[in-house]
């Protein structure tokens, strides 16, 4: 319990849980240095600086000054009547978790409703609603309301970890750097609408955006994505990793702009993400995703490519609903992939899409991209894609072609409409494998898909490749639960191939245990019968299986 | 994107669970026991659907095994359906133990001889 009023020259308005309510207190402090940290809370450098720049460093002045272990400003939102985490020092997690307080209740919401300081000497007594102030071991908080001509905009408190009676100096101080905070908050947010609804396009967008590009051997995917430079538009792109060693690559573009386009944007690669995954191929995604768009209460409309890569045999199939044709980077020259585009997403009923198979060989890539990166006004927009064939046919890899586009394509000043492009490379298959790999039977499925590529690209039938990929796959498998726990243990394949003749080597820096109980015997059993010759070399070292088996046996 | 998927259906008192993706050492416990959670006591049977299962191998001959084990405790019987030439049957064959478990080639086949 606060007990703190009197000596402390504070005058308490009346007790509740744990607070004590200040009254304000004029700025009358003498000694010097109290003066040199206010004028340094007031320092008119704080004005050249943004809102987030400016909070920033008015917190740590205001830490620095009361030496306090965390300082944070919430914000008053009208609309819900609540207060918002807004920027913190030392409970960052305020403000990463968006802690919102109702006016009214708490320490901070009774400090916006009454438009008071309050201090709180013990927390663990106090009437706190936000648990990470507790959670941080908070101890005493002192807190004062932010008010710009007579509205509240807000509360700025200070805590410390142990117990402090915080004093009349210390509360003035605090006022001070409320009075300097408030006006620069007010201002700041006085944006204008248009650049709000802009800013919160661009995070919406960004959010919607994938944050990683799948990481699947034996393919190298990159993306870039720009928004226009005065109003967000509804670009979007994504990779997905589908069943059987399979590569989902979509990308889109709504007409419109604004929050409504990147909010329809986020839908419509959910649905198309969603009907692809459920194994549908491109025409009938994107049908799907049509008729999504024609249930849609507001009429929408976009454009879409949506290819399928087969890993394993480099086989693209891909549909357009009035998209831009995708590009394929050969060697020697670039395709443009011959898709009938069908009308846009949401333009006519009961749309029927068509879909076209290309190959996409090892080293070569596909190019997906939307129109913002081609379009140039009074430029027919096939000139505009033999441009940017021009300027992609010499990139040797995915992340190159993203950024030799994006370098040679995008204006001074920044894009007029969206853009984005996706590449996918289909990476060279090694004429041996060298794999180094984790013991942990996750590695398993990507393992036997690297090996299947492999062995096609080596001659491989179906019947070789079913059967010899099990084998390896039983011989990882044994090395990794015999793997040495709980140190992170590696295991090695090596595969080679000599005159039709497939060779695989899988070491690993355990002991070989002789397999125990049907389970495992069923696993060596399953390596014997598949290949031609198995070797089992213990040594102290480690455990090396070799196996071989001719092709077409 | 997961490796394997289990759909589960009931035909009158028999649960047809239909297994899709590649089974090994990985998810096979994690699929045994949403399998055997799953089934109700009521279900007389369990049809192990593995046409479409593309990748199977001693982990997944096990998890057959084990199921097997656990519905029998419950007095529930297990008939799988493993058509000829897919990726399921090479497993087994391979293993050695074709001779030793009964498959149907189809859930209607499967179906049939339960009722």
């Amino acid at each position: 319990m606060a007990t703190g009023g009197e000596k402390h020259g504070f005058r308490r308005h009346r007790p509740r849980a744990g607070q004590t309510v200040l009254s304000p207190v004029a700025v009358s402090l003498a000694p010097s240095e109290q003066i040199r940290s206010l004028a340094w809370l007031s320092d008119p450098a704080l004005s050249e600086l943004g809102l987030e720049e400016f909070l920033d460093e008015l917190l740590v002045r205001v830490r620095d000054v009361l030496a306090v272990d965390t300082v944070a400003i919430l914000l008053y939102d009208p609309e819900t009547d609540q207060l918002v985490a807004r920027a913190a020092k030392g409970i960052e997690e305020e403000v990463e978790r968006g802690v919102r307080v109702p006016v009214g209740q708490g320490f901070a919401g009774r400090i916006a409703a009454e438009r008071v300081a309050i201090f709180i000497e013990d927390v663990d007594h106090a009437d706190i609603l936000n648990p990470i102030l507790r959670d941080k071991g908070i101890h005493s908080l002192l807190g004062v309301p932010l008010i710009v001509e007579g509205d509240l905009i807000g509360v700025l408190h200070v805590g410390s970890l142990t117990a402090r009676m915080f004093d009349e100096r210390d509360l003035a101080m605090l006022q001070a750097a409320a009075a300097r905070a408030a006006p620069g908050i007010e201002r700041a947010r006085l944006v204008s609408a248009f650049e709000r609804e802009h800013r919160v396009a661009m995070v919406l967008q960004r959010s919607l955006l994938p944050k990683r590009l799948v990481e699947l051997t034996g393919v190298a995917a990159a993306a870039r994505y720009l928004p226009a430079t005065d109003e967000v538009g509804g670009d979007w792109y994504d990779i997905f990793e589908l069943p059987r060693g399979r590569l989902g690559v979509a990308i889109g573009d709504v007409v419109g702009h604004g929050v409504r386009a990147a909010a329809l944007m986020g839908q419509l690669r959910t649905a198309l993400h969603a009907y692809a995954a459920e194994g549908h191929g491109p025409a009938r995604t994107l049908e799907l995703v049509d008729r999504f768009v024609q249930a849609m209460p507001e009429p929408a409309m976009a454009t879409a490519a949506y290819g399928v890569l087969n890993t394993d045999t480099g086989l693209l199939t891909v549909a357009s609903a009035g998209h831009p044709p995708p590009l394929v980077v050969r060697r020697d020259g670039v395709d443009v992939v011959d898709v009938r585009p069908a009308p846009p997403l949401g333009a006519i009923p009961y749309g029927s899409c068509t879909e076209v198979e290309v190959i996409v060989g090892p080293g070569e890539m596909v190019i997906l991209y939307t129109d913002g990166l081609v379009e140039r006004p009074a430029v027919p927009l096939s000139d505009s894609i033999d441009l940017l064939r021009g300027i992609v046919g010499g990139g040797h890899s995915a992340e190159e072609i993203c950024r030799v586009a994006f370098d040679q394509l995008i204006p001074e000043g920044g894009p007029r409409d969206d853009v984005a492009i996706v590449a996918v490379e289909n990476a060279e298959i090694p004429a041996e494998l060298h794999m180094r790999l984790a013991a942990d039977p996750r590695v398993l499925a990507d393992t036997r898909r690297v090996l299947r590529r492999w062995l096609r690209a080596g001659g491989a039938g179906d019947q070789d490749t079913v059967e010899i990929t099990l084998a390896v796959s039983e011989a990882c498998t044994n090395a990794i639960e015999h793997a040495y726990s709980p140190a992170p243990a590696h295991l090695q394949l090596h595969a080679s191939m000599v005159d039709g003749q497939a060779r695989f080597v899988v070491s690993d820096a355990g002991s070989w245990r002789m397999p125990r109980g049907t389970n495992r015997g069923r696993g060596l059993k399953i390596i014997e019968a598949a290949m031609d010759e198995v070797a089992v070399d213990t040594a102290p070292s480690g455990t090396q299986i070799v196996m071989t088996r001719r092709l077409g046996r | 994107m997961r490796l394997a998927d289990v759909q589960l259906t009931a035909a009158g008192r028999v649960v047809v669970a239909r297994l899709t993706g590649e089974l090994d050492l990985s998810n096979t416990a994690n699929i045994g026991g949403a399998l055997a959670e799953n089934v109700p006591n009521s279900a007389l049977a369990v049809i192990l659907d593995l046409t479409d299962i593309e990748y199977l191998d001693s982990a997944g001959i096990s998890l057959i095994y084990e199921l097997r084990e656990k519905l029998r405790a419950r007095g529930q019987s297990l008939r799988l359906v493993i058509p000829s030439g897919s990726p399921a049957n090479d497993a087994l064959r391979l293993a050695g133990v074709s001779g030793h478990v009964v498959t149907a080639e189809t859930v209607q086949a499967a179906l049939a001889e339960l009722s």
